[in-house]
């Protein structure tokens, strides 16, 4: 069973503010596919190594070329807090010290 | 689309006047729809002008300049927002166009809008987005499906020709099954993925749709084969659109899975996909009963990988270089804000279990063994192919559903029932109607075929359209 | 108690690329902030990245020259953490499979040759830069970002625990600090971040086989910088240890100012990075041929070419370790060599004047070197005189021997003359010459210095001396 405090470290692992209602809505539906997933774990898997890529494709290398960057304005066009040629963000270390 | 093409060719029609038709239609009709969250009119009329231009020239850069297209809100282009359907997004213009959209663009299609989507591609109704649902042109109580829910909307309502979209687990062949009209979700690493905005990069593709089969594939012809920039796409062949070969249905085998006929399947979505399957044993196509054994575990094999992967592409969206940010005092509380703001709770709760089955404790229980299954459900589906050139079943479990009906999220995920194996597999799927149930609303029928099998694929789908009849037009 | 001192070392190397690991953009470094971005290492949404062939095969050099086994299947994993430095929130590393394994690396402590075992070499991504408005990242109300490094290609190597001291830490990173220059894969620049170094260090009693808690010290930006920590570590850590007291598993940071370690104690949970294999890159497999062809081309490592100076031109350690460590002087070195005593000379000329005039204006062509070599080996000046010309080879474009003649340096090389010399001198001082002649030998010098002050020093001395003998011996 996944507690409340499985949901707040997940949370805070994905860096997601819940709402009370959504701590709550999710520890459910965690739970309720924790049930429906447990059909997958009765799976014999002992013979077989794991699939990560739909398709064994050889990896294609890419030459050491430089190509073209974007301008510094396109790269901070979309920022949502920017400051003399930098992204700006709040500080780091969380508040305690 | 060739007549349309032949139509610009002899400039009986030109492009601007179809641009033009396609948006008094978008006008008439998105009132009820909202098949899109943005449309470009001013950009659209632009696109087409040029396209008028070099047609004058006598240089129109492919037979299809001109022929508009939407394009699902989830493949970037440049200098038109892109949002994903996300809050988080809503302000979001990129500066560089997706693979396809450059293609797309180079053989002149002029883009009409962005159609609407579940959030990042997360759902199978477009209830879950951000800009509103969107309606079925069947039926506007009903879902047009999702993910790519627009896209198969504004072809079935002819607000556009013709359509890209994105499949994961069923995001093109679903919502067209359920609007009536032909989607393809084509072999992994057949199309560039490249500028599409990643829902789980290991099952996504870009795909196609239209009212007809050739369509499909004539759009598909423009985006296939190998980019550079997706190094999964190496070695992809391009695709040149078919001559149409009825006759390939002579001794074609036919895997006919017993799996996907078992119970949770509508009666009148059975009968109809037994029916076209009679229909190509009547034009002399060979039904072979086959085994999927493994495809009751596809939906949590696939739940498990597509919440794993989104759980780590969504991350990026931390409000720092893009994105709609909510201030905080320090950085990690800014992250969470921003994201527990901008994204919507069904974004949300994928990410809750895909950060649950990759994190240190679960991983091998869970992501783990859903990799290794993924691996049984290859095995399946190759050693079908081994015995069979296609195998046919219904899209979905049912035709579409009531917005609002599925609230449970378990159940909504069970659209993908007939869909994800193909994802998980790599193979290609298209899914096309083959009838309407008592209420008149389309049912899917789908093709799969192996990897890099689109050819063959097509071929048989066009057989079967041809012996279906016309396709079901829209009802709005 | 006693205690044995276990430290194993984690370093990153940042290659020498033109172009970044994933993207095209450049590498250079000092360009104003994000001016070399583009949508792949600014994780733009929809952006895929593509590994870049020469940073593989500068991993592969690096692991030849570390002796380790090369893996011809090797795969990209995604680490997932959040930081306003990582554009993705996930670095593309090598977890499970990495490129190279199991190799170690040699060199000296005290004139005994040591192997330090290298667990493993892999290949990831670095992160942006952030600068802190307040210099420090402990009291920064804001920090700023800059994406230009974000997407450098790393090579991380990681060491088994088996170094036993501090000092044996720092002899062991410069070693390899000169095996990456000498293999050209980096510039190790600590000062410019491409070469770091984090030291796992723990305490056991002294025999033990029992390993303690280790602590994980960061921030260490110099050779020196690891020596200190690691020794104020070592004495904390048995302090503790003596009062009885814990060790915590932790991370310190290495505070230069105060010398001292401190823990960076975070609030919340440990870290856990949900590492996946990465979706949107096929694994890593290397040619047999390609590698046997890196193998065949390696350069020679710095402790092959330590042996090759002491056995082939008969250096002492001291002046092949100079040279090893110096490659640039090396390189002189060996084009001016040859088989033979004066190797020694040559080795001590470019060790002395020549190290310190080149450190501050830069390398003389070897030739122009050469030259002055050649000149003093002739015996045209003396190696007084041979300081003076080394001094204007750095300041004019002139050779060494134009140099010589155009101050009129030469040494008088006519016996005819120098005798006149000699005997001008001798008759000057007929009083002395008497006594020497009684044998009072210690005036020999006297003459000799009375000579040389005559000629301004250009005399060759062994001349004035043969030429003095036979004048003094002459008339007796
Ligand atoms: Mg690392
Ligand atoms: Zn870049």
């Amino acid at each position: 069973m996944i507690d409340r405090q499985d949901v707040m470290r997940m949370a805070r692992l994905a860096r997601l503010e819940l709402s009370e209602e959504e701590i709550e809505l999710y520890q459910r539906d965690l739970n309720s596919f924790l049930v429906s997933g447990r059909k997958l774990q009765q799976v014999d898997v002992s013979k077989v190594e794991g699939t990560s890529h739909a398709v064994a494709v050889i990896g294609e290398l890419r030459p050491d070329v430089v190509g073209e960057s974007l301008p510094q304005e396109a790269v901070l066009g979309a920022g949502p807090q920017v400051f003399n040629g930098f992204f700006k963000v709040p500080r780091i270390v969380e508040g305690q010290e | 689309m060739r007549r349309l093409a032949e139509l610009l060719q002899s400039k009986q029609i030109s492009s601007t006047e179809i641009v033009r038709g396609c948006l008094e239609r978008i006008e008439e009709t998105e009132p009820v729809l909202n098949a899109f969250i943005t449309v470009d009119e001013e950009g659209a009329l632009a696109q087409a002008a040029a396209a008028d231009r070099r047609r004058a020239a006598g240089e129109p850069l492919s037979p299809w300049d001109g022929i508009p297209l939407a394009v699902k809100d989830n493949i970037s282009t440049s200098g038109l927002r892109t949002t994903c359907a996300s809050r988080f997004l809503r302000n979001y213009t990129p500066i560089f166009d997706a693979t396809v959209v450059e293609r797309v663009k180079r053989a002149g299609l002029p883009i009409v809008g962005k159609t609407n989507l579940d959030e990042f591609a997360m759902g199978s109704s477009t209830e879950y987005s951000a800009f509103g649902v969107t309606k079925n042109p069947h039926d506007p109580l009903r879902v047009a499906g999702g993910s790519s829910g627009g896209s198969a909307a504004a072809v079935a309502a002819e607000q556009v020709p013709w359509s890209l979209g994105t499949d994961t687990g069923g995001s093109i062949r679903q919502p067209a099954s359920f609007c009536g009209v032909v989607g393809l979700k084509p072999s992994y690493g057949r199309v560039s993925r490249y500028g599409a905005v990643a829902l789980a990069p290991s099952l996504d593709q870009v795909g196609t749709l239209a009212r007809k089969v050739e369509d499909a594939a004539i759009l598909f012809s423009l985006i296939a084969g190998a980019d550079p920039r997706d190094a999964v796409s190496a070695g992809a062949p391009g695709f040149p659109v078919p001559v149409w070969d009825d006759t390939v249905v002579r001794g074609l085998r036919v895997g006919v899975p017993e799996e996907f006929f078992s119970s949770g399947l509508n009666e009148e979505v059975e009968k109809a996909v037994k029916r076209a399957l009679q229909n190509l044993a009547d034009q002399g196509a060979v039904l072979q009963p086959i085994s999927l054994p493994t495809n009751e575990y596809a939906i949590d094999t696939y739940l498990t990988l597509v919440t794993a992967e989104a759980s780590s592409c969504l991350a990026r969206f931390d409000g720092v270089r893009y994105g709609e940010r909510v201030e905080a005092a320090d950085a990690n509380t800014m992250f969470a804000k921003s994201r527990g703001a901008g994204f919507g709770h069904e974004v949300k709760r994928r990410i809750m279990l895909g950060t649950y089955v990759l994190s240190a404790s679960h991983y091998e229980a869970y992501y783990e063994q859903a990799q290794k299954v993924r691996t049984l459900i290859k095995q399946d589906v190759a050693r079908a192919f081994q015995e069979v050139d296609v195998i046919v079943t219904p899209t979905t479990p049912t035709t579409a559903f009531k917005i609002g009906e599925k609230r449970n999220p378990l159940e909504m995920y069970l659209s993908d029932l007939y869909t994800a194996t193909a994802n998980l597999s790599g193979v290609c799927a298209l899914s096309l109607p083959c009838g309407v149930d008592s209420q008149g609303l389309p049912i899917g029928l789908q093709i799969i075929g192996d990897h890099f099998g689109e050819e063959l694929v097509f071929q048989v789908a066009h057989a079967v359209e041809e012996s279906v009849g016309r396709g079901t037009g829209s009802e709005v | 108690m006693k205690y044995d001192i276990v430290i194993g070392l984690e370093i990153h190397v940042a290659l020498l690329t033109e172009s970044k690991f994933l993207c095209s953009c450049a590498t250079a470094f000092g360009a104003p902030p994000n001016t070399q971005c583009c949508p792949v290492c600014l994780g733009l949404p929809g952006a895929l990245p593509l590994v870049n062939e020469q940073a593989v095969e500068y991993a592969v050099r690096a692991g030849l020259a570390l002796n380790c086994e090369i893996n011809h299947f090797s795969r990209f994993d995604r680490k997932n953490y959040f930081y306003p430095d990582l554009p993705k929130a996930y670095q593309i590393t090598q977890d499970v499979f990495p490129i190279c394994t199991n190799g170690y690396l040699e060199y000296y402590i005290d004139d005994v040759l040591r192997r330090t075992t290298i667990t493993r070499l892999h290949l990831e991504e670095e992160a942006g830069k952030l600068v802190h408005s307040s210099g420090s990242i402990v009291d920064s109300e804001y920090s700023l970002v800059d994406y230009n490094r974000a997407g450098i290609p790393l090579i991380e190597i990681v060491t088994a625990p088996d170094i036993t001291s501090p000092r044996q830490a720092r002899l062991f990173l410069e070693q390899l600090r000169l095996l990456m220059l000498y293999m050209g894969v980096s510039d190790t620049k600590m000062e410019e971040g491409s070469l770091r170094c984090d030291a796992n260090i723990s305490l056991k009693p002294a025999g033990s086989t029992v390993l303690g808690t280790k602590v994980e010290i960061k921030n260490l930006n110099s050779f020196r910088a690891l020596e200190r920590a690691l020794e104020y570590e070592a004495a904390r850590q048995s302090r503790v240890l003596e009062q009885g007291g814990e060790i915590k598993q932790e991370s310190r940071t290495w505070d230069e100012r105060s010398g001292r370690t401190l823990s960076m104690r975070s609030k919340g949970d440990a870290p856990d990075y949900r590492i996946f294999p990465e979706p949107d890159l096929p694994p890593l497999r290397l040619e047999p041929d390609w590698v046997f062809r890196i193998r065949e081309t390696l350069p020679e490592r710095p402790l092959e070419r330590l042996h090759r100076l002491e056995e082939s031109y008969g250096l002492s350690r001291y002046e092949s370790t100079f040279l090893v460590n110096y490659a640039d002087f090396c390189q002189v070195f060996l084009e001016l060599a040859e088989e033979g005593e004066d190797n020694t000379d040559l080795a001590n000329l470019l060790m002395g004047d020549y190290a310190r005039l080149a450190r501050e204006q830069g390398h003389l062509e070897p030739q122009r070197l050469a030259g002055l070599l050649q000149i003093l080996q002739e015996g045209l000046i003396t190696h007084n005189q041979g300081k003076a010309v080394l001094e204007e080879l750095f300041k004019s474009p002139l050779s060494a021997r134009e140099i010589v003649k155009e101050k009129g340096w030469e040494v008088l090389k006519d016996p005819a003359q120098l005798k006149g010399v000699v005997q001008q001198v001798l008759t000057a001082n007929s009083e002395l010459v008497e006594r020497y002649r009684g044998g009072e030998e210690k005036l020999w010098g006297f003459f000799v210095g009375q000579v040389m002050r005559t000629v301004q020093g250009k005399a060759d001395p062994q001349m004035v001396n043969e030429l003095l003998k036979g004048e003094l011996t002459q008339k007796s």
